[in-house]
């Protein structure tokens, strides 16, 4: 019983992490209709910021927020308004530009580090709390709980905000959006904007609990597509589930089968998922034409 | 008056071009196929260090076969690249033989596109048993295989961990974990069947090193409550496996990391605490003591005197000295034919302690280096210091306390 606990709280705070990775590139589908093959590297920019903070600022991992929020957001608005707006008539050509930006980004960040594994180490990171006897490391507490707290923000924002209801109308229709008043190719921006900024927030918390290594981002990519096609393509609150079902599918899988086995496990119930039910869990069929779902 | 200064300048060029070209072909030039971008970079820019080192040591003696030696990169990062790299530095840079490299994919598929044009391929820091055991006739390992980095290992759990602990082989429990590729499969399998053979309980598991998520790796591990945790994996991997441990609050009375751990990169990840006395199994490095590596502190030297700066890591000593066994058979075979060098190394016999590293040369019929082999080191005070063999010890340095209490 106590090995079933602890594999149900591994699997629970590794959910938290993809829900955090993944929670951006979701909000990116559901409104530009673009699969962002680079969402992994704007993570490991946010990791990569946080270690500038860290190493020339001396700020706490978790402090770097401040600093790298802005410019992640500005990095996303100025991609999407130099790559991907031109390409908006051309939508396969903008999922090769983001899949050219994942090579271009991770060449550079090699380029720049000689590909050695960096580190960044907070007084939060040491700590380890037991958790009525599980035994949990606070720096994924903090992330899961941030996991939380941002999927309830985004759902709020978009919800009950001016730019929210913008988003929505953008991602419903965007004709009709445009009929209306809204500057459309704006909120492409700002929307592409939020999802590379919350690419960032997940990268300054993980970066206390990872090594970084420009090839990272490609590591959470994977099994970041998996969160949302199981959770539902262009559902906020489906990228915060399917986190849960990824996490906890690889920890049984590789507890109860072998380590080396989860991926193989975790992609075979994402095939069975695809094929029971395409749009996934929150998400509606033709997902991919209908983009961001309200709930 | 135009024609003569026309005709005077084609000669001057001819004569130009005779000269340069006739120096060029005095150079001996050794293709070196590394990775030299990408994430392995680090490790391939190290190791080359130790070939640049060797290569100017030699030239400043005049260099082998009366000719200068000169270094030509060529990166490669997979197999795919390898032979590329190989068929540019035969191709365009007229390389005389070929070495390299810290990757066994890497190494596998250079060798034998040199084997495809008749070049020698020496190598000095993949692992891998099985690059030997293809038997090419063109290839020849100066370093440790995987197969002495087990043993070095297993000598370790019964010299070093046991009498620490004041254990004996009975009921005393190892978990053997691995990453899931060629290079910790192959030693973990050998560890295994030496510690069975020992009479120790082992317990095997195994994870991706590109894993996200290896918390599953130390849960089983943990519940199977080991006296010893003995892991093979490259940088990033053993690194979230020690941050998972610490987390977990994973402490086996030893811990002990083969192949990685032993840098800059493991002590900023989780901490000189956590570390301290955890073992590692390495190439020799350039702070072990003189009786074991004459001329390690030198080597020392010359690498801050050139680099301005200490060893990133301990592989770039263990290059320097395949350079120089392959610059010994090249002087004794005459040539750079890979038939005459190979069989001039073959005749090559040098006791334990020739070289930097404590290397000796004496190749098997595979042409492995039976007398190259890793040394145990120890985490200190965010330190790594040789302690095994104690040969090794240099002077000062004493075994620490496991520190896993």
């Amino acid at each position: 019983m106590a090995d079933l606990i602890n594999v149900i709280a591994v699997g629970i705070l590794l959910g938290g992490i993809y829900a955090l990775v993944s929670v951006g590139l979701n909000l990116i589908f559901g409104v530009i209709r673009i699969v962002n093959f680079a969402q992994g590297e704007f993570v490991m920019l946010g990791m990569y910021g946080t270690y500038a903070g860290y190493t020339y600022l001396h700020l706490d991992p978790y402090l770097t927020l401040i600093v790298v929020l802005p410019c992640l957001f500005v990095v996303g608005a100025v991609v999407q308004r130099l790559i991907l707006a031109p390409l908006r008539t051309e939508p396969a050509m903008q999922i090769f530009a983001t899949f050219g930006l994942l090579m271009l980004l991770e060449n550079v960040v090699l380029a720049a580090t000689g590909g050695a594994a960096y580190s960044v180490t907070s007084r939060v990171a040491q700590i380890s709390v037991d958790l009525a006897g599980v035994q949990v490391g606070l720096v994924r507490l903090i992330a899961l709980a941030a996991a939380t707290l941002v999927t309830v923000a985004l759902g709020v924002f978009l919800r009950y905000s001016m730019l929210g209801r913008a988003i929505r109308a953008v991602a419903q229709d965007r004709s009709a959006a445009r009929l209306m008043g809204v500057n459309v190719d704006r909120i492409y921006m700002l929307t592409f904007g939020i999802g590379t900024m919350l690419a960032g927030f997940a990268g300054c918390l993980l970066a206390p609990i990872y090594s970084l290594s420009p090839q990272i981002g490609t590591s959470f990519i994977l099994p970041a597509f998996a969160v949302v096609v199981l959770g539902g393509l262009g559902s906020v609150p489906g990228a915060y589930v399917g986190g849960f079902i990824v996490g906890l599918t690889e920890a049984f899988a590789g507890y109860y089968l072998d380590p080396a086995l989860k991926h193989a496990v975790l992609f075979g119930v994402f095939i069975a998922v695809l094929i029971i039910r395409p749009s996934g869990l929150f998400g509606q069929i033709g997902a991919e034409e209908v983009g961001l779902r309200e709930s | 008056m135009t024609a003569f200064w026309a005709r005077r300048t084609s000669a001057i060029a001819a004569a130009l071009m005779l000269t340069l070209g006739s120096a060029a072909a005095q150079d001996l030039k050794i293709g070196v196929v590394n990775p030299f971008s990408g994430g392995m970079a680090l490790y391939g820019d190290e190791m080359t260090r130790g070939f640049d080192l060797a290569v100017d040591e030699a030239n400043a003696k005049g260099g082998v076969l009366g000719r200068k030696i000169v270094i030509v990169r060529a990166s490669a990062t997979s197999a795919q690249e390898a032979i590329a790299a190989v068929e540019q530095l035969i191709g365009r840079d007229k390389v005389d033989l070929l070495s390299g490299t810290y990757v066994t994919a890497i190494s596998n598929a250079a060798s034998e596109a040199a084997l495809n044009n008749n070049m020698l391929f020496w190598e000095t820091n993949a692992l891998s048993r099985d690059l030997t055991d293809r038997g090419l006739p063109n290839f020849a390992r100066s370093g440790p295989d995987s197969s002495a980095f087990a043993r070095r290992s297993v000598e370790g759990v019964l010299q070093l961990v046991l009498p620490k602990l004041g254990r004996t082989s009975q009921a005393f429990k190892v978990w053997i974990e691995h990453e899931d590729s060629s290079f910790g499969t192959s030693i973990a399998k050998e560890q295994e069947q030496l510690l069975k053979a020992a009479g120790i309980q082992v317990s095997m598991g195994s994870h991706s090193a590109r894993a996200i998520d290896l918390s599953d790796s130390i849960l089983r591990a943990k519940n199977a409550a080991p006296d010893l945790w003995l892991s093979t994996g490259y940088v990033t991997d053993h690194n979230l496996l020690l941050r998972t441990a610490r987390e977990q609050n994973f402490k086996p009375a030893a811990m002990m990391l083969v192949g990685t751990g032993d840098t800059f990169e493991t002590r900023d990840a989780v901490g000189k605490e956590f570390l301290d006395g955890i073992l590692l199994v390495s190439y020799p490095r350039s702070d072990i003591g003189e009786a074991y590596g004459p001329g390690a502190a030198a080597f020392l030297k010359s690498y801050q005197a050139k680099y301005n700066r200490d060893p990133i890591a301990p592989q770039s000593m263990s290059a320097f000295v395949g350079m120089k066994i392959l610059l010994q058979a090249l002087s004794a075979a005459g040539s750079t034919g890979y038939e005459k060098v190979i069989a001039a190394a073959a005749k090559m016999d040098q006791p334990f302690g020739t070289y930097e590293t404590g290397y000796g040369v004496k190749f098997d019929k595979t042409m492995q280096n039976v007398r190259a082999l890793p040394i145990i080191a120890q985490w200190q005070n965010g330190q790594v210091r040789a302690v095994f063999p104690k040969e090794t010890l240099a002077a000062g340095v004493a075994m620490l306390d496991l520190g896993r209490k």
